[in-house]
């Protein structure tokens, strides 16, 4: 009880202050601020990228430009953003957190008419496993194997976490797990099961569930390439496994135009969104784990980005975040049922 | 901890300047309404926003249900645990002397000053799967620790340690020794005497520090969430659960959740101060 209180009133407190420094963000002819809301995973590239724009925003208008970085899990950000923290510009891990805020008033603009409809980095669905491949994990179907550990981040609380609970399910849909038929939603269903039996941490989000990973827990780790590639970056040393059929994350971007408005920062923070989708950011992103949509940049970097046999979207295969949230992860979702019936 | 819920009797300042006690009474109220009363008041409006059907919808819920079970029944182990070794300890600092009783007296309040997450990760790295006492558990009786209900256990054991000291010990101190004389005189051995007559006189402190720490319990976070694994209906707490819930968008049904908690802490702190109440009425008589 005495924590609840002591965390409400530090809420209470954080809320406070960061709607107060929000409304400071005044510009005037010499200097800018922006305000970036993200999510955690592209944290060091934006440390790289701010920069590299805001020297080239003084060439162009003379004009010094400053930013203000908050990065908190996609679902955390996106609620923050909507109860008051008065972000720019917002960079989140998926399509359906942009369109809370969105839904909410803050963004008026079709943030889907920018380049590769508003997605700025990409990623896949992908495996952790330890040093050598002990456990021999190759693909989806290796990972049902009784008695396996896996990590994965909790559904409910990581937004990102339900791109790995996507990824296995379409994977099963369209007939590319051994012994799982194609489009039999029962047979699918049973195959999450099996997986889920094995799952024995549900982490708060994909960097915790890593972490995780990387202290020893474990077998596997359902992850992001970006966060394994980050984290054999750091002088890891598990392996990076690519499942035959896997899903594409994208990761969005877009201006907030109630807060640009109230702050006159909306000529920055557009051409900082329009930056992001140059050759030179796209390269950035590619340098710190994340696929890029850049055609060429794509090309240069395909060794290090190898090309997945059948790679699927949350739109091609499940039409949407908007249809796959409530029928994956409602409270009657095949996922939300999945996870009873596993322990039951 | 006494000083948690100390006996509410009214010492009557003198009579002096009546609106200077009028300023700090409203002065307290304010405080106390805007602090707490508030906060709880709309956490109870979010989760009875739909009627008590619905919060007994969202809690019914297995995963819910489930959550509010381990969290029961373990912070219940926990309290049991900790009345027997808060008093042992509490014993031990009174009634001997040896070198490091200062020490140990002081070692006693820590768990209050670590942050609960840092417990938790502690616990991690003495008994984790990667740990050599978790990698042996696991191996030799397959039994684990973290990612587990014991851990959870621990994590509240550590966190909550205190509370049964704190209670038992200044009871302990006052306590006459002149009846445990007498027992010794008509011929009890040392264990009958602390059956008999020390621990009746005991019971009460120990009753209120465990349900004290139960109600610290029910709540805790920070170390649970490292710990315990959080899988749906075998390792996740309630607030656990919570977290996720509010987390999802599902702010109903973390507040729901939130409400079965405090009334059932609330409960506890309330049968704490009649306890006291009834421990004075004995001791007067």
């Amino acid at each position: 009880m005495k924590t609840t209180f002591v965390k409400t009133v530090i809420v209470f407190i954080v809320i406070n202050l960061l709607t107060a420094c929000g409304g400071q963000a005044k510009t005037d002819s010499n200097t800018t601020k922006l305000i970036l809301g993200a999510y955690t995973t592209p944290r060091e590239a934006y440390g790289e990228l701010i920069p590299i724009f805001a020297a080239q925003w003084k060439e162009k208008n003379g004009q010094e430009v400053t930013f203000e970085e908050s990065y908190l899990g996609s679902g955390a950000q996106s609620r923050a953003i909507i109860e008051g923290f008065e972000a720019d510009i917002t960079a989140l891990s998926l399509d359906g957190d942009v369109q809370k805020i969105a839904d909410a008033g803050l963004i008026t603009h079709d943030w889907h008419t920018l380049p590769h409809n508003g997605m700025v980095s990409t990623s896949i669905v992908a495996f952790a496993v330890r040093k050598g491949n002990p456990k021999n994990i190759h693909d989806w179907a290796d990972l049902a194997q009784p008695g396996l550990e896996i990590l994965t981040p909790d559904p409910k609380t990581s937004g990102g976490a339900r791109w790995n609970i996507l990824a296995l399910y379409g994977a099963a849909l369209r007939g590319q797990v051994k012994g799982v038929a194609a489009n039999d939603e029962a047979a699918a269903t049973e195959f999450l099961k099996s997986v889920l039996k094995n799952v024995t941490v549900f982490d708060k989000g994909a960097r915790e569930s890593i972490t995780n990973f990387e202290a020893g827990t474990g077998d596997v780790a359902i992850s992001y390439e970006n966060e394994v590639l980050v984290g054999k970056q750091t002088g890891q040393d598990y392996e990076l496994v690519i499942p035959t059929s896997t899903i594409l994350i994208e990761n969005p971007v877009s201006v907030v135009d109630e807060y640009v408005d109230k702050h006159g920062t909306r000529e920055a923070a557009e051409a900082f969104v329009q930056f992001l989708f140059t050759k030179e950011a796209q390269e950035v992103f590619a340098k710190h784990g994340l696929r890029s949509l850049d055609t060429e940049v794509a090309a240069a970097t395909q060794d290090q980005y190898p090309a997945v046999t059948d790679l699927f979207t949350i739109g091609d295969q499940f039409k949407g975040w908007e249809e796959a949230t409530p029928k994956y992860f409602g409270d009657d979702g095949i996922y939300t049922k999945a996870i009873v019936e596993v322990q039951q | 901890m006494t000083s948690i819920t100390p006996p509410l009797t009214t010492q009557e300042p003198p009579r002096r300047a009546p609106w200077g006690r009028w300023g700090i009474q409203s002065a307290a109220w304010t405080y106390v309404t805007l602090l707490l009363l508030i906060p709880l008041t709309v956490i109870f409006q979010d989760g009875l926003k739909g009627g008590l059907g619905t919060l007994w919808q969202s809690i019914s819920m297995p995963i819910a249900w489930s959550a509010l079970r381990l969290t029961l029944w373990t912070s219940a182990l926990m309290a049991v645990i900790n009345a027997i070794m808060g008093t042992l300890t509490a014993y031990v600092l009174v009634r001997y002397k040896f070198p490091g009783k200062s020490l140990l007296n002081a070692i006693v309040d820590l768990p209050l000053a670590i942050p609960t997450l840092v417990t938790g990760v502690m616990l991690v790295v003495l008994y984790g799967p990667q740990s050599f006492i978790g990698a042996w558990l696991k191996d030799q009786m397959d039994w684990r620790i973290i990612f587990a209900p014991p851990g959870i256990i621990l994590a509240l054991l550590f966190v909550n340690f205190p509370f049964v000291v704190r209670a038992v010990q200044p009871v302990l101190q006052s306590l006459d020794l002149e009846s445990e004389e007498a027992a010794a005189t008509l011929g009890a051995g040392s264990a009958t005497i602390f059956w008999r007559v020390t621990l009746p006189a005991l019971w009460l402190p120990i009753a209120s520090g465990a349900l004290l720490s139960f109600a610290r319990a029910i709540g805790e976070f920070g170390a649970i969430v490292i710990v315990a694994g959080n899988i749906p209906l075998r390792s996740q707490t309630a607030a656990v659960y919570v977290f996720g819930e509010v987390e999802s968008a599902n702010r109903q049904g973390a507040s729901a959740m939130s409400i079965v908690m405090l009334s059932l802490a609330f409960a506890m702190v309330l049968l704490v101060d009649w306890l006291r109440k009834r421990g004075r009425k004995d001791t007067e008589e």
